[in-house]
């Protein structure tokens, strides 16, 4: 998908969650920047639905933020797997 | 609308008297077990959401002992004769409104905890938060594929609905449909549905990619001197150059032919040639065919031991 990439603001917006919330995120790793060239860190519009699937998983499985990045990233490569299954 | 009784003991697994860290563990187990993000069944979202409202009720000694009491009274009366009927009645007739008028219809707990608890006593919140992305499978032909369209689709959570689709998708492909994935929680913005793309097999066009291939059928005089035959294509029929002595096999590329790329252009569609003959000639044929073989010397096989 070729979309825009967008600033850190925009993603904590579509997300639901403070922006002070992506930032630790990003600290924790769950996030990458695609792009530093400009002032601010860009990312890619998906960014807001990963986020968002982490909070859920910290807030309803009473995880902490380290082990709901790490769930997120044993998720995608469940997924991963799936897919190459299919 | 009739009220239902919720055991929500049942719902967690434990007994009635079980202490609030026997109440945790089982909410703990089965949220790890049946949360959407982790389980993709279609029922394990409600399934949760049934889940949290038990812990809610069940891991607070007040809400818990209100439960336990007006439920007790509730299934007395079930079992009394001539009792029987929903809770809804049950409560207009002990009085245990408390005065409190409901408004049914808030969509993150059932009707029973609004009921038992009263109008705007929802489940503890912890902010915002987007709601989940959802995914409908695009099953498509290689033509609609092409052409883009308008399809009826079943979503993961059992909803249906109608997505336009653009000219030009591929196999795997996902198109992101921002804001139609399920609501999101305490008035955040709700997820994104995905549709993921799959092509269907063709009766006619075989996929390598983004790149097609067709038979083509020649005569062997056609293979032999060369011809201009008609081939099919996605969109309709293009016409191909048989060179003079090509062989079955033989594939003929028609660029951008094929299906669309990844970062733009087409792929090719390729003419296999395949020498097709008539199952019956006329006694005129028969007799060109066996001069043919008998002036040429022509061996498809040599070099073979």
């Amino acid at each position: 998908m070729n979309e825009e990439l967008v600033e850190l603001s925009v993603i904590a917006r579509r997300a639901g969650i403070r922006v002070t919330l992506v930032r630790r995120y990003v600290e924790f790793g769950l996030l990458e920047p695609a792009s530093r060239t400009s002032e601010e860190p860009l990312f890619a519009p998906s960014a807001a639905s990963r986020l968002a699937k982490a909070e859920r998983l910290r807030r309803d499985l009473g995880l902490n933020y380290a082990g709901a990045v790490l769930a997120c990233e044993l998720l995608d490569r469940i997924r991963a797997l799936e897919d190459q299954a299919r | 609308m009739a009220v239902e009784f919720k055991d929500y003991y049942e719902v967690l697994g434990v007994p009635r008297g079980a202490s609030q860290d026997d109440i945790r563990r089982a909410y703990r187990k089965l949220a790890r077990e049946y949360h959407p993000d982790l389980n993709r069944d279609s029922d394990a979202e409600e399934r949760f959401k049934e889940l949290g409202e038990a812990y809610e009720v069940l891991s607070d000694p007040n809400k818990r002992e209100r439960y336990d009491r007006l439920g007790a009274q509730w299934q007395a009366q079930e079992r009394a004769p001539g009792g029987g009927g929903d809770f809804e009645e049950f409560f207009d007739r002990k009085g245990f409104g408390d005065g409190v008028r409901f408004e049914f219809g808030d969509g993150d707990v059932s009707d029973f905890f609004s009921r038992l608890f009263g109008n705007g006593a929802g489940m503890r919140s912890s902010g915002p938060l987007r709601g989940l992305d959802r995914e409908a499978l695009l099953e498509l032909s290689l033509e609609d594929a092409v052409a883009g369209g308008r399809r009826r689709l079943t979503v993961d959570d059992g909803r249906s609905i109608d997505a336009n689709f653009p000219a030009g998708v591929r196999d795997g492909q996902l198109i992101r449909l921002a804001g139609q994935g399920a609501p999101g929680r305490d008035g955040g913005p709700p997820g994104d549905l995905y549709l993921r793309v799959r092509l269907k097999p063709h009766s006619t066009f075989r996929r390598q990619g983004d790149d097609l291939d067709v038979d083509l059928p020649v005569a062997p005089w056609e293979a032999a001197l060369g011809a201009t035959v008609p081939v099919p294509t996605l969109t309709g029929t293009a016409r191909v150059k048989v060179p003079a002595g090509s062989s079955s096999g033989r594939r003929l590329r028609l660029r951008g032919r094929g299906l669309a790329k990844q970062g733009g252009g087409h792929g090719d569609l390729h003419a296999i040639v395949k020498i097709t003959v008539p199952k019956h000639l006329s006694d005129e044929q028969q007799e060109l065919f066996e001069k043919l073989a008998e002036v040429s010397d022509f061996d498809p096989r040599k070099g073979r031991s």
